[in-house]
């Protein structure tokens, strides 16, 4: 609370409760009899004194968090007036029947009980909820209030003649001689004027309300409904009097209570930041009445049939209806819910029934989870959502095709939490002004939790998945840099070694001269040395071919080269990554060899294209076929060398037709 | 001969170095690597050039490139490219050119042969390694012309491919250079190769047969 405004804000209120204790005091020792018209006595007067305590409690709290709302200071004042307007009333009646008008300062009691109150009400609807006008056009309206209080404080001082029952013992000591029809027909202007004052305070709100979103469009709503609720009570409390005129204490005490609704109403309006949902309160109000109402009549029917049958009041007829109404109330409690939806909340109702269906082909299969996406942004008619999952253990958010998920600069739409059974899901990224209609936004979301978890753990796999390719291909291509390192070694060192050795041995035999009979031993370790070398030389080729340094097509005439029966090398000169070419090397040098080992074919084709941003190897034989993956021919292993590249293996091989070998590389662009 | 040796290792570039000197020739430079070899090769004027095919800096084909470059500048200069494994894919244009070898480095310890073989590119001959000629020449009951031959006459057509002369071929076989002279007549007249006595030209049309005969496989 700021500084400057406590002192007042607490003499105000003290004053106020002061008032209302004094006012009490009265009201209880009351009248000492029962009086005509007695509008403001007993259950009346403490109904309308706790109104007076309501505003200037809600006041009060509005002038101490926000000091400079109109409506704060509006409502201390109205408080006060309220508690005031109680004293009065009740001091006078007390001095007037109690104490036989002996009691002092009664006729300024009464002169005080007037009608100021009801224009100032008027006045805070049309200063909600900012505490400002909602423009300049609606001074004259503001003036209007203002003048219906002035006429009615001139009417209450200067009407001549009695006051108004049930002070009509008293005559006006201030009143103007001749003037009392004057004042009469001033005081029903007032009236008037004060209920068109009211009306287009509520036309005010309502103005508001088509021009506001998000959180003032909650508040406007809050204030509108409870508005029309009290001003419907209203209504029908003063329309009763007509009828009915007795009892107008109790409808008066009935009337004073309603009231309490608008300044509390209003205070939440402006003091809680988040607003409960008005049309949950609205829609849950409807439901639950209707429920009750239903199932009491059912309660009360079945009971009274079976007592009836069975011989009154007895214990199996209460249990049997107790039972059907246990029975009935899930189900009643879905349709009377599907029931105001349908008529109330035509677009929530459609929203879910969209979500409804759409799980129902997610279970059929007929449509992919991750869709919910887009049906969430045709139902809450939001083409910007997005859905944005949470990756277990720190994964971070990605996006519905588990992608990095990324946030634009200056991304100012809300983003609202989905959870499931306790477990953040991810969240919703929606326009600011879906929080207008958040019930629906959380009802539709909770309604396709269930798709969304299966999207979250599609999505969870599939970047599982594309983890283990990722690595799969890691680990080939380490193996192929390893060979190659090896093959490496292995021509440049270990070869090169003993030629040097084997050298310096021709050397020293050069040295012996021709008649040494070292010579033979030397040409003995020769020999073993040229045999070490070949050897070195075939393992290195198995390694990793030494002519894929020149690109695939050399390599592949190489290796049909060596192979036994004639191959038809097709191959494209155009070079690709090196661990596409080693897989294509590899690829087609099993093939060959099945096809000479195991096919007993007579000619070979092989073929090395690039087609649709794939290097394609096919190796075609005329040999017997019948070949299948996984029988010993090492083409399971294949399999994997071009799993491990996210290629395909196709092999058609029938009994005496020849086999097909078709391996599909991609290779990028 | 005068011989210029391109080795990037140590020890091997001796061991040539060596076996060219125990053989009676003239070593006039040994380097590293083939950065200044044309240079070497303008002040030195050797008959002959000895090049690792596989050299710094990246272990390719540098040698092979140098190989070329030396033959373009220098076509009277032999050039003998020594590899660790067969690579047939630019080598047949190489021996295209004229002294020019290719032989696997080990055959350096076959120290009469590959002597002889050097002395043949340098002046100006062919040298075709074994294994590669082996490649070229299509394995036996493959149907085709070569299937034709007889096993003497293959023999005879891989010798002839390796570059070797009608006595080297005698020598290396054992018989008469008459009986030599007679196969070869034979075999180039079954293959439709025109006979020649240069050396060389005769190389080149077996290996144009064969390189035909390969690619239509």
């Amino acid at each position: 609370m700021r500084e400057s405004v406590r002192p007042a804000v607490a003499l105000t209120s003290g004053l106020t409760v002061a008032v209302a204790a004094a006012a009490t005091v009265f009201l209880v020792l009351g009248p000492g009899r029962a009086l005509p018209e007695d509008l403001f006595g007993g259950i009346s007067g403490a109904a309308w004194l706790m109104l007076a305590l309501a505003y200037a409690t809600v006041g009060a709290l509005i002038v101490s968090r926000l000091p400079g709302h109109g409506i704060g200071w509006l409502f201390t004042g109205l408080g006060l007036l309220l508690a005031l307007n109680g004293l009065s009333y009740s001091y006078a009646s007390w001095g007037l029947y109690a104490q036989g008008g002996e009691v002092p300062g009664l006729t300024a009691a009464v002169l005080g009980w007037g009608q100021a109150n009801a224009p100032l009400m008027g006045l805070s609807l049309l200063l909600f909820p900012d505490g400002r006008l909602p423009s300049r056009r609606w001074i004259p309206v503001a003036v209007m209030s203002a003048v219906a209080i002035l006429g009615f404080v001139v009417v209450a001082v200067l009407r001549p003649g009695p006051f108004d029952v049930p002070f009509d013992r008293v005559s006006n000591p201030l009143g103007v001689p001749g003037m009392r029809d004057v004042m009469n027909a001033l005081n029903g202007a007032c009236w008037v004027l004060t209920y068109v004052a009211l009306g287009l305070g509520v036309r005010a709100l309502a103005l508001r309300l088509r021009g506001a979103r998000g959180e003032e469009r909650q508040r406007l709503k809050w204030v509108l409904t409870v508005s029309t609720v009290v001003g419907a009570v209203t209504v029908v409390l003063m329309g009763s009097w007509f009828i009915w005129p007795e009892n107008v204490q109790w409808r008066m005490a009935v009337m004073g209570g309603t009231f309490i609704a608008f300044p509390l109403a209003t205070g939440i309006a402006i003091l809680r930041h988040r607003l409960y949902d008005i049309d949950v309160v609205i829609n849950r109000a409807l439901v639950y009445g209707a429920l009750t109402l239903l199932l009491g009549a059912a309660y009360a029917g079945i009971a009274w049939l079976l007592g009836v049958a069975l011989g009154g009041g007895s214990a199996p007829a209460t249990a049997a209806a107790t039972l059907a109404v246990a029975i009935a109330f899930r189900p009643l409690r879905a349709r009377l819910q599907d029931a105001v939806d349908r008529r109330f909340n035509r677009a929530r109702y459609d929203a879910l029934h969209r979500v409804t269906a759409f799980l129902e082909d997610v279970r059929a299969g007929a449509t992919a989870p991750e869709a919910v996406e887009q049906l969430l942004r045709d139902v809450l008619g939001d083409a910007r959502l997005e859905l944005r999952f949470l990756l277990p253990e720190g994964g971070g958010y990605v996006d519905v095709r588990g992608g990095p998920a990324v946030d634009a600069r200056g991304d100012a739409r809300e983003r609202t939490p989905i959870e499931r059974a306790g477990t953040q899901l991810g969240m919703v990224l929606h326009d600011p002004a879906a929080q207008e209609r958040p019930d629906l936004l959380r009802r539709v979301v909770e309604t396709a939790g269930l798709a969304i978890e299966i999207a979250r753990l599609r999505t969870e796999l599939r970047r599982q998945l594309d983890e283990v390719a990722a690595s799969r291909a890691r680990i080939v291509a380490a193996g192929d840099a390893e060979r190659r390192r090896i093959e490496r070694n292995l021509h440049d060192g270990a070869q090169q070694r003993l030629v040097s050795i084997g050298l310096a041995l021709r050397h020293a035999q050069h040295e012996l001269g021709p008649e040494a009979a070292a010579r033979q031993t030397l040409e003995g370790a020769l020999a073993e040395i040229g045999d070490a070398i070949g050897e070195l030389r075939e393992l290195a080729r198995g390694l990793r071919p030494p002519q894929l340094d020149a690109g695939l097509a050399p390599a592949l005439q190489e290796l049909a080269s060596r192979t036994a029966v004639p191959v038809a090398v097709d191959a494209t000169a155009e070079r690709f990554p090196d661990g596409v070419e080693t897989a294509a090397y590899f690829i087609a040098c099993e093939a060959l060899t099945n096809a000479t080992k195991h096919a007993h074919a007579s000619c070979v084709s092989l073929s090395a294209q690039r087609r649709n941003g794939s290097l394609v190897i096919c190796v075609a034989d005329d040999g017997v076929g019948g070949a299948a993956p996984g029988d010993g021919t090492g083409l399971s292993g294949l399999r994997d060398r071009v799993g491990a590249h996210g290629g395909t293996l196709r092999i058609e091989s029938e009994r005496g037709a020849g086999t097909r070998l078709i391996a599909e590389l991609p290779c990028g662009s | 001969m005068r011989v210029v040796i391109v080795e990037d290792q140590v020890l091997l570039r001796a061991g040539l170095e060596r076996l060219f000197a125990d053989g009676g020739h003239e070593v006039v430079a040994a380097q590293g690597d083939a950065s200044h070899l044309l240079a070497t090769v303008t002040g030195h004027r050797p008959d002959l050039v000895v090049l690792d095919i596989r050299m710094p800096p990246t272990f390719t084909d540098e040698g092979a490139r140098a190989a070329k470059a030396v033959k373009e500048a220098h076509p009277d200069v032999g050039v003998l490219v020594l590899s660790q494994h067969v690579e047939t894919s630019h080598i047949v244009d190489l021996v295209r050119l004229g002294g020019f070898g290719y032989l696997l480095k080990d055959r350096v310890l076959e120290v009469q042969e590959f002597l002889a073989a050097a002395d043949r590119v340098a002046r100006g001959g062919s040298a075709l390694d074994p294994e590669v000629v082996g490649r070229l020449i299509a394995p036996p009951g493959v149907n085709g012309p070569l299937a034709e031959l007889s096993e003497r006459e293959r023999e005879i057509l891989k010798l002839m491919a390796e570059g070797l002369t009608n006595s080297g071929i005698a020598k290396r076989l054992f018989v008469s250079e008459r009986t030599v002279e007679a196969h070869v007549r034979h075999l180039l007249s079954k293959l439709d190769i025109p006979q020649s006595e240069d050396g060389h030209r005769r190389v080149l049309a077996v290996l144009a047969h064969l390189s035909a005969a390969r690619d239509q496989r």
